[in-house]
Parts: C-alpha cells; structure tokens; sequence
C-alpha cells in the first residue's frame, strides 16, 4: 500500500536524516524506511527528484565520495541554509500535528 | 555499471548532469541488490525486484535533470553577478581614489554623447524617421527640366498629358501656392494651396475631422479642408468646424475637413487647401509653368520607368508644341529628395563632424587611461602574479571604463537636452520637420550605444596593453615604468590620430568660414539699409480687374509715401527673396521665333528701383511716364539680361515680347538697363530679369501673382522706428479687410536667406574649436606623461650639463614628431573627405590649398604650446632631486 504524502513532507523529512551527517541517496531511503516503516512507505525513485530541488534550494550540498564497500557514491549533507530550513519546517509541522491530533482526539463537541 | 572515471574530471569544464544521475541511479539499484541478496534473494530476481521497487526510471531523470539544469542557470546567474557587482565596487572604489582624473574623463564623454546625440536627434527627425503619409517613399515630384537645368516648375498642359498619358501612377495632383485673406475676425493671411481633389491621394493621410476633396468637386464647389493649426488658432479647435462656411478672399467656403497636425513638416507649409480646376484652354497651355506636380507611384513601377514614362509624353509634347518645348525635358525625383535633398549632406556633414569630435574625446580618454594604467602596473602585476586570469582583469578594466561611459553618457543626455532645445531654437524653421527633433526612445537607443562604444573603444586598448605585461619585470624594478613616450607606440599613434582628425575637422570649419567671407563680399546689387517691406494681396472680389488693382496699388503707395519721414516707396511682384517667379519664352523683333530664351518678369511701379537703390546703367527707370494704361509700351531689362540677348548691341531701343495675350508678339521697348540684383539669395546665380511698368501689365498676369505686390519703403533712420504701425495704419485707412504680411526691415529678410548656411557654419566652426582645444588637451596629457615618467633621464642630461633650452626643445620635438605625423595623416583624410561638402561652399574650392595650410599651421602651433608647459617643467628640473629620488 502507497501512502500519499503531504506536499513538502519527504523534503523535511530528507532534512531530518541529513541532520546527523551526510548520507548517499540509498541510505536516505532505506533510514526513512526503517523509520517510517509501513506507513510511510515511499517510491524510491521518487526521493531523487526532492534531492535534486532541494539542492537547486541550496539546503543540502551534493559531493561524490566512496561507500563502505567501496564504491562511488553521491552523499549529500546539510547547508547552514539547510539547517535553518530543517528547524522552521519541524516547528511547522510540530504545531500541524498537534494542532490535528487535538482535533481528531477530541472526543465532543463542548457546547457553545 | 558505472561510468569511466575520467569522465569525472569533465567536471571541472561542464557538469555532466546526466551521467551523474546515471552513476546514482546505478549505485542505488546495485546497494538494492545487495540487500536483498544478504536477505536469499537470487541476484537475477533481485535485479528485477529492486528496478520493480525504484518504480519509473525515464520520468525520475528528466524531473531530476530539470532541476539540475535550473540549478545549473541559477548559479550562472548569481557567479556573473557577482562578479559584476565586484568590478562595479572595485571600479567605483578606483574612480574615488583619483576624483580629479574622474571628473576629466565623465565631462568629456559627457559633452561628446552629448553633442552627438543632439545632432543625431536633428538627423532623425529630418532624414530617418520616415514621411508621416501613407506609403510616403511612393511620393514623386515631376518636373520639367528646362535646357537641362534642373528643376522648374510645370505647365498645365504637361500635367494634364502626364497625368492622361502616363501608365506610372496610381495618382497625379497638381498644386499652387496661394495666400488667403481670411476675414474672420481678425483680417488674417493665410498661404494654402490651391490642389487638384487628387492631391490627397498624393500625399494620404486620414483627416482629423471630415473629409478631403471629392474627385468631383472643382473650384465653383467652394470648399476647403484646413489644416490643424489654422482649426486651432483661427477657429480655437472648434469641433463644429467642419460645414461652417468661412470667407477666403472674399469668397464663402465650406470647410469639409481637418488635417492631422502631422501633415505640416514646416511652419511655412499650407495652412489651408482649395480645388485647382483646370479650364480647357488651360489643357492645352504648355507656356506658364507655374504649378507643382506630385504624383504617387503604382505598386511596382521604379522611379527610373516612371521618369522613362514621362519622358516618353514629354517627347509627344515636343514634337506637338515645338515652339515652347524645344529645350525642355522632364524629370522624376522622389519627394523625400526634393524635400530634404538640400539638408541631408549639410545633416551628413554635421553628424560626421560631432562624431568626430566624440573620436577625439575618446582617443583623449583612452591616453588618460593608459597613462594611469602604466601607474598602475604594479598593482596588476601582483593581481596577475596572484593568479588574476588575464581575461577576468581585462574584463575588470573595461568595466571601470564602461562605468566611467555610462556616467558620462547619463550626464551626456542631460547636455543633449539642452543641446536639442538649442539646435531646434536656433535651426532655421523651415528645415522639415526640424521642430520634431527630440530625445525620443531611438535617440535614446543611440546615445546608449554611442556610450557603450565609446566605453569599449577607450577602454579596451589600455586594458589589453595593461594586462600583457612581462609580470617578472614589472615586480622586479618596482613598477618605474622604463616605457618612453616615444617607444610607447600605442599612445604615440593615438595622438597621431587625434590630430589627424582634429585637422579634417579644422579645415572643414576653415572651409565653411572662408566660403561665409565670400559671401559677404558678393555684390548684392541693391542697398537693403532703412528699407522695409510689407507684402498686400488684393482680394479678388473687389479688386477684379487690371486697372482696379493698378489704382489700388498706386493710392496705397500716396498713402505710405505721406508717412512722415519715408524717403522712397516703390511697389514690385518680386523684391530680393520673396515673391513669385513667373519665366517663360522671349521673343526678339527681327529674330525668328527658334531663337526664344528664357526670361523672369517682374511688375514693379514707379519709385521701385530708386527704394532699393538698383542703380542704372544705361537708359532711363521706369517712370510716371509709364505708369498711364496708355503710355507706350516699355520694358527694363537687367545686364544678365542685357548681356545674354544682346552680346554686342546696344539693348536700347530693342523690341521684345513675351507671354502675351494671344498669338501676335506684343512689343514692348527696352527703355533702361538696371544693375544685376541677387534677388534669390547671395549664393544664387542671377536669372535674365525683365521689369515691366504696372500700368501696362494685363489681367493674366495679375492673376497668375495672385494681385499680390510687396512694397518697399526707404524712410530716414528717425522715422524707422515708427514706421510698422505707420504702415499699418496707412494700410488700414485705405482698405480695412486688407490683411498686411510680412512687415519686417529688409536687412532681416537678407539675414535669413543666409539662415542655413549660418547656422551649419555656427555649428562647424564650434565643432572644429572643440576638435582643436581636445587635441591640444590630448598633446599636453601624453607630454606632461612623458616628462614625469624621464625626469631621472632629464635630470642627468641637466647635470652633464644640458642647456634649459635643449631640455625643452627635446620635450617639445616629441610633440611636434606627433603633430607633424598627425597632421600628414588629416592632410591626406581631409583630401578625400572635404569632396563629401563641396557643393555646399561658395565659390571656394573644397581643397582650398590656403585652408588646409591654415588648418596645418594651427594645428602645430596648438600642438607645440600644449608641450611647452610640460617642457618649462622639465628645463626646472633640479638634477639633485631627480637624481636621488630614484636611488
């Protein structure tokens, strides 16, 4: 089953892994995978082109390195921009959250 | 699979987007693979599982490599800005540092852009932009060419033939000037056009208001179209105008519509039209040449086959009429030329000139900037050493010097402004569409360009010559430049050609000013000092016949003549510069009627010649005598006329005729010879005149000057200062309606024939001082350089004991083996450049041998004063101080 993500989710959520370090493409996938799990499950191919804006925004920075097993491989990481970007979005969505799950746990409406 | 590695370094030259995104699509699908393998899968299903998981390939890329090539353009962007926006601060920065050089540098360029722009908004206005008619370039004049001298006026028959037999034209019109007496109000005089409905078709434009003529309609509808600026002035734009009768001499007229204000390009245009019909007699009148034909092409049809087509009915003319036709052609000309032909090599000359004066203001520009650029050596030294590319410091230089044009071309519009106001203020009026001259977007455009060229042209000789240095030499002896003035090539051929272009320029204002001296000196022939003229047009109503109008004239003339304090008066269809021409065949007694040449009749009163004091020189003026209807017909003659006829006789006594009546010669005796007059301008030729006595002209005549005479009055240097309104009242006393033109002293009249030529002299002259005072300007700049930069040198040939007078003569023949180069280079660029003007100087050669030494000499003289300031400061040049500066 496919999740349709909220518009802008995958870019924060791209962010997010790229906070602790750089990653290469395939590990930014996998790490939302094992994170998200089921319920975010994510066309990989879909993640290259929010790599590809997101670096035309300037946020993150791409460099050709090499894997563990030695191979060639695009890692990205975090700009300073990026980083700021990263901190406005988690707060927006933190107060998007909330703000839904107060909603959706409210059990009646309190009389007016 | 991933790429070879080398492809990476293209990296460094181009990004390579799509190989990039193969390698990570590649390394992504290949750690799929691996995982799944780790968790049993087998490597073949794994492939297909992990390209299965990663979903569509071919729509991934292309969103991919759109982002990356917008990624890609943005940073492109933002690197050319940057850079930019560095240069700009670093020029800026370097323009501070050095204010004086600055201020040096944005004046000159902006009084060059200035200038230029201004004439080339004059240029514009006149010779580019086309006609505001429809299709205007398909506008032809055709006349008649009369023993190959080119061109006069036409007959009514030839325009009745060209307009039936020719196949060229869409449309032919034939047209005359006439002046109105509108009675509305204020008596007004207007000049219109009397046009056959056709006309308009000529030249088309949609009216403002109504219609044009009908191709029906004829003189007996009485109808007018009014221009725009009568609509406005004389009837306050009146949106009811059009159905409103008027009185046009007299006459009502219906007013059937408005002209668009374009449709003048003079203030001297029509200000009114009325229907020109042609009689059938007239048809067939091949004699009185006295109207305008305009005629627009068909589509298709050149200008050479529709010459080629009149000339073919012309020819017909010919052989029908070979009296009157045997010496005469006919010509096709394109409207624009006849209308503008005169200016535009006088327009030429003068943009040519300005640009050459913004050339020298670049040329001068540029030394200043290499000077400064060779103090600046070091500093680019340091910046090359330091890995500057070469490319990234030229473009650093040319954008200080673009900078440094921009400034100047900014401050240059504002002059331009000034300068239009004053060209179109003091340009004479009657130049077409002069008044139009301005700073609209196109002049704009220009000025824009001429700045950026300038920007380039002076700033990429020193940035290219600053930036190839020899950087090991330059750091090693401290940046003393060990460059001489001489051995600097570059600068020295810059002069050289600053000179050579401020001579071209010098003789060309010598030329213009030596043929203006000329001018003065020509012998007018008549004495224009205390006289006044005023121009009366009698209505045709009340004044219809030949004897009325001679009455009016001669009661008019008793009225001025009792002004207190006028000396003579003196009435004539033509005095100098105005008044209609009208030639046409003469007949001698005694010769045969192949011998017929070509005479200019004027009618003049008694007192006429003695007013404008045209001296006599054989036989008797025109006097009383001959004013009485039945006087004796009598005639004067002028000596071209004189000379012409009459080579070795004695014109006296001699019987001629011409333009009579009907086909008997009516002889007229030649009772005087009268001085030649130059009565169509200084610079004009002198036709064979006659002049006939008043009382004897007959109605046809009358009628072809309109009944219109000018009159002249001679009056004491007391009674000149009252005399307008004198001459108005005397007008009004006599007939109140009369509307008076054209009062004004007739020196004034003789100042603006000369208005043109004048006004280009003006120019030129102003042109040719800035050329000079920019050149000399440049010749100090590079010697004053030159002696800073060997003050060592002098300071040790001082101490071996060089006199002061040898020091300055070795700085001041530097200047002079510039200017002596110089002016060789402008002699031989003058030569073929002065040919482009010569038509347009009076009677001085355009390679005028007195002018162009003048202009050589000056031009040396200017050039060894601007190195003798430098000189004297290298003469006190204390060999102590020079010779331990440098230690």
């Amino acid at each position: 089953m496919k999740t349709e993500l909220l518009h802008g989710t995958l870019e924060v959520m791209i962010l997010k892994t790229l906070s602790w370090g750089h990653m290469h493409g395939y590990g930014i996938g996998r790490w939302l995978e094992q994170h998200g799990g089921d319920a975010l499950r994510i066309e990989e191919g879909s993640l290259y082109p929010a790599l590809y804006r997101l670096e035309r925004k300037g946020w993150i920075k791409a460099e050709w390195g090499l894997s563990e097993k030695n191979r060639k491989a695009k890692y990205y990481r975090l700009t300073p921009q990026g980083r700021k970007a990263l901190a406005a979005s988690v707060a927006m969505w933190q107060d998007f959250a909330s703000a839904v799950a107060r909603i959706l746990s409210t059990r009646q409406p309190s009389p007016a | 699979m991933t790429a070879p590695n080398w492809r990476r370094y293209l990296r460094f030259w181009r990004s390579d987007v799509r190989g990039d995104f193969d390698d990570e699509l590649a390394f992504h699908v290949q750690e799929r693979v691996d995982d799944l393998v780790a968790r049993g899968m087998h490597p073949a299903a794994a492939h297909d599982e992990a390209m299965r998981r990663f979903g569509n390939i071919d729509q991934v890329r292309e969103h991919c490599l759109t982002e990356a090539a917008e990624r890609e353009s943005q940073m492109r962007r933002m690197e050319t800005l940057e850079v930019l926006t560095q240069d700009t601060i670093y020029a800026l920065r370097t323009m501070r540092t050095r204010p004086s050089l600055t201020a040096a540098i944005v004046l000159t360029i902006a009084l060059g852009i200035g200038a230029t722009t201004s004439i080339f908004s004059v240029v514009n206005a006149v010779l580019l932009r086309p006609l505001p008619y429809q299709d205007a370039d398909r506008v032809v004049m055709l006349r008649e060419v009369y023993r190959g001298n080119c061109c006069g006026s036409v007959s009514p028959g030839h325009f009745h033939d060209w307009t039936e037999q020719t196949r060229s034209f869409a449309a032919t019109a034939a047209s005359q000037g006439q002046t109105y007496n509108l009675t509305e109000g204020d008596p007004a005089r207007l000049v219109g056009l009397r046009v056959t409905p056709a006309y308009f078709d000529v030249f088309s434009m949609p009216a403002t208001l109504g219609r044009y003529f009908l191709a029906h309609e004829t003189e007996a509808s009485r109808v007018t179209v009014l221009s725009h600026d009568v609509w406005q002035n004389q009837f306050a734009g009146e949106a009811g105008i059009v159905g409103r009768q008027i009185r046009l001499n007299g006459a009502a007229h219906t007013v059937v519509g408005v002209a668009p204000k374009a449709y003048s390009l003079t203030p001297y245009d029509a200000r009114l039209w009325t229907i020109l019909t042609f009689t059938p007699e007239q048809r067939i009148n091949y004699g009185a040449h006295t109207f305008q034909v305009a005629a627009r092409l068909q589509p298709g049809v050149t200008e050479q086959q529709a010459r080629a087509d009149v000339e073919r009915v012309t020819e017909d003319i010919r052989r029908r009429v070979p009296n009157e036709m045997k010496e005469r052609g006919a010509d096709v000309t394109a409207f624009n030329e006849v209308l503008i032909g005169d200016y535009r090599t006088q327009l030429w000359v003068l943009l040519g000139a300005v640009v050459f004066v913004l050339l020298i203001g670049c040329v001068n520009v540029a030394s200043l900037l290499l000077a400064r650029a060779s103090t600046r050596r070091k500093e680019i030294a340091i910046r090359g050493a330091l890995g500057g590319a070469r490319s990234r410091l030229v473009r650093q230089l040319l954008t200080e010097s673009v900078l440094l044009a921009i400034v100047g071309g900014a401050l240059g519009v504002l002059v331009a402004r000034v300068g239009v106001s004053f060209l179109v203020g003091t340009g004479p009026a009657f130049i077409p569409r002069l008044a139009e001259a301005g700073l609209q977007l196109d002049v704009l455009g220009f000025a824009a360009l001429a700045t950026l060229a300038c920007g380039v042209l002076f700033g990429l000789a020193p940035a290219l010559r600053a930036t190839r240095l020899d950087l090991q030499a330059e750091l090693r002896d401290g940046g003393r430049g060990s460059r001489t003035v001489v051995r600097d090539r570059m600068r020295a051929g810059l002069i050289v050609a600053e000179i050579a272009v401020a001579l071209v320029l010098l003789v060309s204002a010598g030329l213009f000013l030596r043929s203006a001296q000329r001018l003065q000196r020509v012998q007018i022939g008549f004495d224009p000092s205390h006289v006044t003229m005023m121009r009366v047009a009698l209505p045709p109503d009340r004044y219809d016949s030949a004897t009325t109008v001679v009455r009016a004239f001669n009661t008019l003339l008793d009225e001025v003549r009792s002004i207190p304090g006028v000396v003579a008066a003196g009435a004539g269809t033509r005095v100098p510069m105005w008044g209609i021409s009208i030639d046409f065949g003469m007949q001698v007694e005694g010769r045969g009627t192949e011998q017929m040449a070509v005479g200019h009749m004027r009618i003049v009163t008694p007192g006429y010649f003695e007013t404008l004091g045209i001296s006599l020189r054989r036989g008797r003026y025109l006097g009383e005598l001959d004013n009485q209807p039945n006087a004796p017909r009598a005639i004067v003659v002028n000596e071209t006329y004189a000379q012409s006829f009459f080579p070795n006789e004695d014109p006296i006594g001699k019987r001629v005729s011409g333009w009579q009546n009907g086909p008997e010669p009516e002889w007229r005796e030649i009772v005087g010879v009268v001085a030649d007059i130059r009565a169509f301008g200084q610079d004009q030729t002198i036709p064979a005149e006659l002049y006939a006595p008043a009382a004897q002209a007959n109605q046809a005549w009358w009628n072809a000057h309109q009944r219109n005479m000018t009159i002249v009055v001679k009056a004491d240097e007391r009674a000149e200062a009252t005399l307008g309104p004198a001459l108005r009242a005397a007008v009004k006393r006599f007939d109140a309606t009369l509307p008076l033109f054209h009062l004004q002293p007739m020196g004034e009249v003789l100042a603006q024939s000369t208005a043109q030529r004048r006004f280009s002299t003006m120019l030129l002259t102003l042109l040719g001082f800035t050329g000079l005072v920019l050149a000399a300007i440049g010749i100090y700049g590079v010697i004053a350089f030159f002696v800073s930069q060997r003050t060592h040198e002098i300071g040790v040939r001082i101490a071996l004991g060089a006199s002061r007078y040898s020091v300055i003569g070795l700085v001041v023949r530097q200047a002079l083996t510039l200017a002596v180069a110089g002016v060789a280079l402008g002699a031989v660029l003058a030569w073929w450049a002065t040919r482009a003007f010569g038509s347009m100087l009076f009677e001085i050669q355009a390679r005028d041998p007195l002018t162009f030494g003048l202009g050589a000499l000056v031009l040396l003289l200017a050039a060894t004063g601007a190195a003798f300031l430098p000189a004297r400061r290298a003469a006190r040049v204390s060999p102590v101080l020079a010779l331990s500066e440098s230690a």
